[in-house]
């Protein structure tokens, strides 16, 4: 399965990567924004994103939202992870075209739990 | 929720989660630090906050705690940690202080953060120039000395400086700053 994670922090790319090939997921790409995961999209097909909501240049919703209007993309599944925990937030997210939504902090098992549930849906 | 005990726990708890979840770091609370703050901090990672309430959440550690963190959090070992870790410190923090105010959300209206900031050196002082009240939370990691402490602007800063006295001093070191004592030494 192919991999892409959006994130401005690299930490955080990393983090998520770590815990994607723990999972056995090894095929991860990565890109610092929104405007560069849509970049990344185009060049190599992914079968799930895992993006941040804020970043520079195109947040996580604006990112979501170019995803879905795309018809190449718009059926990929889209996980979000953020601190962002209230419920509207959560709501603006599914809305944009977010799949489902992980609050940080998380543990291998969420997001393993999550990927599973986005595949299905 | 207004009452500090409340707020220390509430950010106690939620650095816990943070340190439990993704670092499988326990963390044991230190004994309470009674009067003005003076204690050896290296990395001071901040997270603003504003909306119903206003303030900072400060990660204070010391270099070798902040390094550990960062090992543990990438996944790389010890002796190879370099640049990476005020990012990771900076990400600690962001998670402390997010999930400290999505707690809060729960029981009251919602506070918006800001993005994180690090200080990294051997002699800083961080200083407010409002009246604040700070409160600390110190804790043990493994050895080595953490805290994390909580500060506090806005009209609630007299009530919670009468309100911090011995019931607060049970969970976490806390003391109210008056402008002419904001700065602080940690």
């Amino acid at each position: 399965m192919r991999f892409l994670v959006v994130d401005d922090s690299s930490t955080m790319r990393r983090i998520i990567i770590n815990t994607l090939n723990r999972l056995g997921y090894t095929d991860c790409q990565e890109a610092g924004n929104g405007r560069e995961g849509l970049d990344a999209m185009a060049a190599n097909p992914v079968d799930v994103v895992i993006t941040d909501w804020n970043m520079p240049e195109m947040n996580g919703l604006e990112f979501a939202r170019a995803v879905r209007a795309n018809d190449a993309t718009k059926t990929v599944p889209i996980l979000m992870v953020s601190t962002n925990a209230a419920e509207s937030d959560i709501v603006a997210a599914l809305k944009a075209g977010v799949s489902n939504y992980v609050v940080k902090p998380f543990t291998p098992t969420t997001i393993k739990d999550k990927i599973e549930a986005v595949m299905r849906a | 929720m207004s009452a500090t005990p409340s707020l220390l726990s509430t950010l106690r708890s939620a650095t816990e989660e943070v340190f439990d979840t993704m670092l499988a770091l326990p963390l044991q609370l230190a004994p309470p630090v009674p009067g003005h703050l003076d204690v050896a901090a290296h990395v001071a990672a901040a997270v603003a906050f504003a909306g119903h309430r206003r303030g900072l959440v400060v990660v204070h550690s010391s270099f070798a705690a902040a390094r550990q963190i960062t090992s543990r959090m990438l996944g790389i070992p010890l002796h190879e940690v370099a640049g990476e870790m005020p990012d990771a410190m900076g990400e600690i923090a962001n998670m402390v202080a997010g999930t400290f105010r999505n707690r809060l959300a729960a029981v009251e209206p919602a506070s918006d953060v800001s993005v994180p900031m690090i200080t990294v050196g051997t002699d800083f002082s961080i200083v407010y120039p409002a009246p604040v009240f700070r409160a600390r939370c110190p804790f043990d990691m493994q050895g080595e000395p953490l805290s994390v402490e909580l500060i506090l602007t806005g009209n609630e800063v007299g009530s919670l400086q009468q309100a911090a006295g011995a019931s607060a001093m049970h969970a976490c070191g806390s003391e109210g700053d008056t402008p002419d004592r904001a700065g602080v030494r940690c």
